[in-house]
Parts: structure tokens; C-alpha cells; sequence
């Protein structure tokens, strides 16, 4: 049962992605659904398992290590899961009016979409260090293919950039498994992390991984790629790569740092990673700050929000790992819900340049209310699931006495505070109502509604962090805190 | 003598590398580094892998080597008058930081090697478990049946590269122009190369399963038989996707897909081939998938249409 | 110096050739040459860095391998679209900051 529904998430969308391009046009949208909409009942079996016991495993096409691929889900790839079916159902809402299926834009969006997706499950669902280069190339190309759809200059420019940058770092990651290999003669990371003595050669093969999976996840300084890629792809495209797909080369990271390399003494590396993340907050923060359109805006809020996640290699504590778990999950949330509602806001308006956007809270209300609301949990005001993430951050870092960090996370929060009501201030209060153009198409309440109901989501999070924090715990591979 | 031999494809590589980089025109570029990739199927021959030389002759070279040509073309058909190549950039910074990479490498590289190793495990493995799969080419053995999740997504990120190429050529790519005037012998030639194509692809799809061969190399060598009849004006880039082009396309995965998951009916794992015969199907499939997805490429069009000569 | 000795020289020489043609190149066809190359010289050390197997090298990482050259492949040919429909929207093949883009 479960078996099935792990092969499931990966071959409905991979299978769903082939048919498209073979059934007729009128039965695209109806297929379409039928693959996105059973994604979450799939992952009813699963949760069950992992609720019960921590884990749920098996070994793809039956070899046992160290010959195969095996697929293991705990509870940190289970929310993983959790939030792309959420993403996939609800951005997908908004992706369904801007690329109707059945015409020539849907055919070339949704095949791509349902790779993509394809691509992040079997990323997350595997354990095999080769195998998750493939699925990394695979959510790689699926997503900057997405980019350019758009067919604008400025997004093709910045898919080219993103292409060439990906496909190194690629390399580096390829070289690291390449010396894994030839040191242990395996390849699934958990049984590395069992045989791989810290040395020379395993300490080398982690740092090439992982660098070539920080560009990948474009951690500052690796972060140039990424504003211009996020801020120029087409609204739903924006949404799902800032929400997951940077996170994914992340979650591999802690992966390879909590399991493969556990209980390597490495504090210098830990600190340095840790004062990345820092860099990340306060530069991504800053730019976010001077930007002059709404989607930049956001883009740079994804390079300063995903400075938290590094945050976890200094503290790594049971605290600090949850809070970046729940932290990965809401800002996904917020951050999907903010390109939803700018996405319908510049295909409404034709432009998302700020200074266009004054008194847009009369014209646009519910998606402005979907800024406002996403907006609430990126700060990290209660009782948003925002909130949780940051509070458990200060916690982790108080429980420690790391006031640096602590000064830290209180000033990215009003950092982010800072260049969200800058968007409020321009949209809800500003006094002139000038920038009205004569031209606005409503957007079609379906994609407003898609944002709403995601920002929603990011603030409901909060009410429901007890069970996640609680399996969360579970997956906590127990490294002591220093 | 061997290392005599060794160190001269080593050269060769390493000047070909260089002239590829930093030779006088873009067209010269290219033919250096098809030339480059064809010493690297020597290389890799002189490593003892065979099939990685197949692989590099048959992709590495030909199949990058035809679709970066095919490139260069377009971008001379786009603006004909323009300077192909822009201004390099200067930078100081770049000797020194490529001389750190290489002597990183060689560090890391020569590290690795110095030390004598045991055998991998999972490489003894795949050795002691061959035979119950009735291949006897290792690499065919990891590829289709131990680790055959790989090569099915492989196969995947190949059409999602393909889609995406396709979202940016939209059909609006110059056709790649007939010859004006069949040649006489153009005929001729195409009815002898086109089958032993056909030949040579099959025999390497069923070479595979004991000697160096598979459906990618297959794949690469029918598709330059499409290439040629694209060459020749017989086959024309065409707007759309009907079904005859869009099955074919997919069939590898799906072929693939459907019998991993039809076996876990029989409450065997997932992918976990039944015989000989799927691995067999499998890869048919899979060539054809292949093949036709690198001749779209070549010929940026989403489908294609027979043209009579 | 052995024959995997060399070839591990040649794959770093290799790599670097890469990195300086990616920093000065101008053209994106020339910045593909250069990570293609690059990608030759893993290659090559991957094969290399695994110890033999009765005396042929280990299968694993020439299947690994096989896949790596694939997907190299089917990234270039991407690229290579991309580039020209970037070359027909601004008739220039490389890559330039204005990463704020239009609107």
C-alpha cells in the first residue's frame, strides 16, 4: 500500500506528463487534475507510516545495498512532500487560468509542470547520492524550461544564467559523489554516513557537494542567479521555484551535513555556513529594501528568507532543527501566496513597478489582502506559522546564549518588516491615487482565490504546528549541541 | 609504450580543450571540440571503457558536435551581417583562478588515486549478481536493472530538456533550408546510409547486452540517419505535434514506466524487470524515444513532415 | 606515473582550460565548450578515483558516468535553443546585467 503510493507520487506526474502531450486537446484539463488533484491522498498512507514509525523504506526495483536505489521517507522528506502537494494543488489553480490546458501555452506549461513535480518527489523521496544528481537535473532543467516559457528577453536571459550556473554546480556535486564512491563504494548516503570516517578525501567530497548545492540553492554569496530568474518567470513558475525547488538543494544539504557527515568535528565550517546565511538575511534583506517592482521585491525576500535555513548549522539543536523546518514550510507558503498575488497583480495591471501600485487596495482588494496576509507570516507576527519559525529560531539560540544570532534573527524580522509595508504603505495608504491606468483586467477570481487560500494556509500554520514540530522531532538525527 | 600513447591523447586533449576555448572563429570551436570529444572516446578506450568511448563518439561529439553546428547556423541565418562572436572579456582574475581550479583538481584527483583501494562494493556486487540477469554487460546490468531508476529519469530529464527547448524555438525557427535541386547521387547514397543506420542502431541495442553498446548509443546513431534526411530536405520541420510524432516521443517512458509499475500488481517491487525480453523492450523503446527527440532537436521543430524528392 | 596517474593530470588541466574559458569567453556557444569540457574532466576522475575491479575498471561508475554524458547532453542541446532565441529577441548570444528586466 504504501509502496505503491510512493511509486505513485513519482510515476502520476511523469506519466501524466507524457500523456499530455498524446490525448486531446478537450481532455487536457480533465487530466491535468486527475494527476494533481490524488497527490495529497497519496500521501495519506505514507504519513500514517511515518507517524507510526519514523520512517517508511524500500528498495527500488528490489536490490538490496549497496547495489540499489533506495527510497526512504521520514518525517522531514514527508513534509516536504506535504508542502509541494499543497503548492502543486493551489498555485496550480492559479497556473490552470494562466495556462489553460487546452491551448498552445498550456501544452507547453503543463508537461513541464508535471516533470517538475515529478522531479521534486523522487528527489525527496531518495537516498541515493547518484540518483539524486539525476532528480536535481531533472527539477534543474523542468524548472528554468518553466522560466522560459515566458519568452521575454529579460526571462530567457536570466533562464540562460541560471542554466549555465546550475550545470556547474551540478558538476561539483557529480565530483563529490564521484569521491564518496571511490572512498566507501557506496551510494546511499545513509549507509555512508555509517561507513565514511572524517578525512581528508570524505571532508573534500562534502565541501565540493555541498558548494555546488548552495549555488543551486542560491545562498549568499551564490545568490546572484536568483532574483533576476524568480522575479522575471511567469507567476505560478515564480511561486513554486522560491517556494520549494531552491529548498530541495538545501534539504539535500542538511541531508549530507546531519546524516553522511554526522559527528564530524567541523565547528569553523559550521560557523562559516552559519555567517552565510547571516550575509543572506542582512544583504537579501537590504536589496529587497531599494528594489523598484513588486516581484523583485519578493525574489530578494526568497534569497534573505532562506538565510534562516543555514541558521541550523551553528545552533543544531533539536530546537534549532525544528524551527528551520517549519521555517522551510511557512516561508514556502507565504512566499508562494506573495507570487500568486503579484503574479495576478502584474498580469493585471500589465506592470508590477511599485510606484504603479499606489491605491491598488480599491481596485485589487483580494489580492492585495493576499500581500497583506503573506506579508504577516514572512515578518514573523503571531500567530502566524511565520511566527512559529522565528520564534523557535530565538529560542534555540537563546537556549544556547547566542546572542549574535539571536540580534540576528530579531533583525532580519524587522528587516523583512521594514520592505513588506514599504509594498503596504504603496498599495493600502498611499494618499495619492495617481498611477490609476485605465487598463486593468480583473484577474480571474480562481487566482486570487489560489493566493488567499495559500496565505491562508501560512497563517493557519501556526495553529497547527504541535503535530509537525512533534514528527519534525522525530527526524532529528540527535547531533549534540555544541 | 602504453604510457607513450596515453600521453599523447593527454596532449591532444588538452591542446584541442585550448583551441576549442580560445580558437580564432566559433565554427573553428566546434570542430575542435567534436575533434576533442572523439579523443576522449580514445581516452576512454585506453581507460578500459568501451562503452563510455561509444557513448562519447556517438553523443559526446556527434550528437553536441551536430546541434551546436546546427546552432551556429541559425544565429548566421538570424543576422548574417553581424560579427558572430562579441568581445572576450578581459580579466585578470582569470589565469589565476583557472590555475587554482586545476591544481584543486589535480590535488583532489591525485589524492584519490594514490591511495590503493579496495574494489567497490556496490561495483563487486554488481559483478556477483550479473549473471541471475542474464546480461553479461555490467554497465547494461547497472543501467537497465540494478539501478535502473536512474536511467528512467534520465530518459525524463532528456524530454524535459526537449519540452523546454521547445517552449523557446515556438515554431518560429527558420527551417533548416533544402538543398535547391536534388543532387543525383543524393538519392542513392541516402537509400544506402539511411537503413545501415537503422542496422548499426539495432545491432548496438542488442549489442548491450554483452558487449560495449545500449540504447543510448543506438539512439545517437538512428537519429543521425534522421539528421541526414533532414540534410537532404526529405524530411522538413513541421509546426505541431500529431500523435505519430508525440508516441513515439514518449515511449520509452512509458514502455518503461508501464512495466515497473505493472509488476508491482504481481506484488514484486517496483521496476523490477520480469526478463530478458523487458530489458530488451525497454531499450527498443527507448532508442526510438531517443533518436527521434535528438533529431527535433536538431531540427528545432516540435514535429516533422516527409517531403518527396 | 601510471596511466591513471596521467589521465587524472589531464582531467585537472581539463578542468581548468574549462574555468578560464567560462570567465573570459563572450559567447555563450564558447562558455558551453568550456562546461562541457569541464564536465569531460569528472568524468574522467570519477573513473579514475574508483579502484579497479580484476583488473577492469569498476562498472558502477562507467554506468554513472553513461548517465552523466547524457545528461550533459540534453542540458547542452537546451542551451543551445535557448541561446538562439536569445540572439533572434536581443541579437546578442551572451550575457548581460539587467537583472531588474522590463516590464
Amino acid at each position: 500500500m504504501t509502496e505503491a503510493a510512493l511509486a505513485g507520487l513519482v510515476f502520476l506526474p511523469l506519466l501524466g506528463a507524457c500523456l499530455l502531450l498524446l490525448v486531446p486537446r478537450q481532455w487536457r484539463t480533465a487530466l491535468v487534475l486527475l494527476v494533481v488533484v490524488p497527490l495529497p491522498v497519496l500521501l495519506l498512507p505514507i504519513t500514517a507510516v511515518v507517524w507510526q514509525q519514523q520512517a517508511v523504506q524500500m528498495a527500488v526495483a528490489g536490490h538490496a545495498l549497496p547495489l540499489g536505489i533506495v527510497w526512504r521517507v521520514d518525517a522531514l522528506s514527508l513534509l516536504l512532500l506535504w508542502l509541494n502537494a499543497f503548492l502543486l494543488v493551489f498555485v496550480g489553480l492559479q497556473a490552470l487560468t494562466r495556462f489553460p490546458p487546452a491551448t498552445p501555452a498550456g501544452l507547453r506549461f503543463w508537461p513541464l509542470w508535471l516533470l517538475l513535480a515529478a522531479g521534486i518527489h523522487a528527489l525527496l523521496l531518495s537516498a541515493d547520492l547518484f540518483n539524486l544528481y539525476v532528480t536535481l537535473e531533472l527539477v534543474t532543467l523542468a524548472g528554468i524550461g518553466l522560466i522560459a516559457t515566458s519568452n521575454r528577453p529579460a526571462a530567457l536571459q536570466a533562464a540562460m544564467r541560471y542554466l549555465l550556473l546550475a550545470l556547474m554546480a551540478s558538476l561539483l556535486y557529480l565530483l563529490g559523489v564521484g569521491l564518496i564512491y571511490a572512498e566507501i563504494g557506496t551510494l546511499d548516503l545513509y549507509e555512508a554516513g555509517n561507513l565514511l570516517e572524517p578525512g581528508l578525501l570524505p571532508a573534500t567530497a562534502m565541501v565540493l557537494m555541498i558548494t555546488g548545492l548552495l549555488v543551486k540553492a542560491a545562498i549568499f554569496p551564490l545568490h546572484a542567479w536568483l532574483p533576476a530568474a524568480h522575479g522575471n518567470a511567469p507567476g505560478p513558475v515564480s511561486a513554486l521555484l522560491s517556494a520549494i525547488v531552491v529548498k530541495v538543494s538545501i534539504y539535500i544539504v542538511w541531508r549530507l551535513w546531519f546524516w553522511t557527515a554526522e559527528g564530524w568535528p567541523m565547528p569553523a565550517l559550521e560557523l562559516f555556513l552559519g555567517l552565510l546565511g547571516a550575509g543572506a538575511i542582512l544583504y537579501g534583506s537590504a536589496l529587497a529594501l531599494v528594489q523598484k517592482r513588486l516581484k523583485m521585491v519578493i525574489a530578494y525576500s526568497t534569497v534573505a528568507q532562506l538565510g534562516y535555513l543555514m541558521l541550523i548549522f551553528p545552533l543544531a539543536s533539536l530546537l534549532a532543527w525544528q524551527a528551520a523546518g517549519f521555517h522551510l514550510v511557512s516561508h514556502g507558503l507565504a512566499k508562494a501566496a506573495l507570487f500568486v498575488a503579484a503574479g495576478n497583480i502584474l498580469a493585471s495591471l500589465g506592470t508590477d513597478r511599485l510606484r504603479r501600485l499606489a491605491g491598488l487596495d480599491q481596485r485589487l482588494p483580494l489580492d492585495v489582502f493576499t500581500l497583506a496576509l503573506a506579508s504577516v507570516s514572512l515578518m514573523g507576527l503571531p500567530p502566524s506559522g511565520g511566527f512559529i519559525g522565528k520564534w523557535l529560531f530565538l529560542q534555540a539560540a537563546w537556549e544556547q546564549g547566542a546572542w549574535g544570532w539571536m540580534a540576528l534573527i530579531a533583525l532580519g524580522g524587522l528587516l523583512a518588516a521594514a520592505y513588506l509595508f514599504r509594498i503596504l504603505a504603496l498599495t493600502c495608504f498611499h494618499p495619492r491615487s495617481h498611477g490609476h491606468s485605465s487598463r486593468l483586467r480583473e484577474p480571474p477570481s480562481r487566482a486570487s482565490l489560489a493566493g488567499l487560500l495559500l496565505a491562508l494556509a501560512a497563517i493557519g500554520l501556526g495553529f497547527a504546528s504541535a503535530p509537525i514540530l512533534t514528527m519534525l522531532a522525530s527526524a532529528w538525527p540527535g547531533v549534540i549541541a555544541p | 609504450m602504453n604510457l607513450a600513447v596515453d600521453s599523447l591523447i593527454g596532449l591532444g586533449l588538452v591542446a584541442l580543450a585550448w583551441q576549442a576555448i580560445s580558437g580564432r572563429s566559433l565554427f573553428r570551436g566546434i570542430v575542435m571540440f567534436v575533434v576533442f570529444g572523439l579523443t576522449m572516446a580514445l581516452a576512454w578506450a585506453r581507460m578500459g571503457a568501451p562503452d563510455l568511448a561509444l557513448a562519447e563518439a556517438a553523443i559526446g561529439a556527434g550528437v553536441t558536435g551536430a546541434l551546436m553546428l546546427v546552432a551556429l547556423r541559425r544565429l548566421v541565418q538570424l543576422h548574417p551581417d553581424q560579427p558572430a562572436e562579441p568581445k572576450r572579456a578581459r580579466s585578470r582574475l582569470a589565469l589565476p583562478i583557472a590555475l587554482l581550479a586545476a591544481s584543486l583538481v589535480a590535488v583532489i584527483g591525485l589524492g584519490a588515486v594514490s591511495v590503493d583501494r579496495e574494489p567497490g562494493r556496490a561495483g563487486v556486487a554488481v559483478m556477483d549478481n550479473l549473471a541471475e540477469t542474464g546480461l553479461s554487460n555490467p554497465i547494461t546490468g547497472v543501467l537497465l536493472v540494478f539501478r535502473n531508476l536512474d536511467t528512467l529519469l534520465e530518459v525524463a530529464v532528456l524530454l524535459a530538456a526537449f519540452l523546454a527547448a521547445l517552449a523557446v524555438f515556438r515554431d518560429q525557427e527558420q527551417a533548416p533550408a533544402p538543398p535547391r535541386g536534388d543532387l543525383p547521387l543524393v538519392g542513392a547514397l541516402l537509400a544506402i546510409i539511411v537503413p545501415l543506420t537503422i542496422l548499426v542502431s539495432v545491432h548496438l541495442l542488442l549489442a548491450g547486452s554483452h558487449e560495449p553498446g545500449g540504447a543510448f548509443q543506438a539512439g545517437a546513431v538512428l537519429a543521425a540517419g534522421g539528421v541526414l534526411l533532414i540534410l537532404a530536405g526529405r524530411l522538413q520541420p513541421a509546426s505541431g505535434m500529431p500523435l505519430a510524432t508525440a508516441l513515439p516521443l514518449v515511449l520509452g517512458l512509458l514502455v518503461f514506466s508501464v512495466i515497473g509499475l505493472a509488476m508491482m500488481l504481481t506484488g514484486a517491487p517496483l521496476l523490477a524487470l520480469p526478463g530478458l525480453w523487458a530489458v530488451y523492450l525497454i531499450e527498443a523503446a527507448m532508442m526510438i524515444s531517443i533518436a527521434l527527440t535528438l533529431v527535433l532537436l536538431f531540427a528545432g521543430a516540435s514535429g516533422l513532415r516527409r517531403e518527396r524528392p | 606515473m601510471s596511466s591513471a596517474v596521467l589521465f587524472v593530470i589531464v582531467a585537472a588541466l581539463l578542468f581548468g582550460i574549462g574555468v578560464y574559458g567560462l570567465i573570459i569567453a563572450g559567447h555563450l556557444l564558447r562558455k558551453l565548450f568550456a562546461i562541457n569540457i569541464m564536465g569531460n574532466a569528472i568524468f574522467i576522475l570519477m573513473v579514475a578515483a574508483s579502484g579497479p575491479l580484476d583488473g577492469k575498471p569498476d562498472a558502477l561508475p562507467q554506468a554513472l558516468v553513461l548517465t552523466g554524458i547524457v545528461i550533459a547532453v540534453s542540458a547542452t542541446a537546451f542551451a543551445l535553443a535557448l541561446m538562439v532565441r536569445l540572439y533572434q529577441l536581443t541579437g546578442q548570444a551572451s550575457l548581460h546585467n539587467n537583472e531588474g528586466g522590463d516590464d
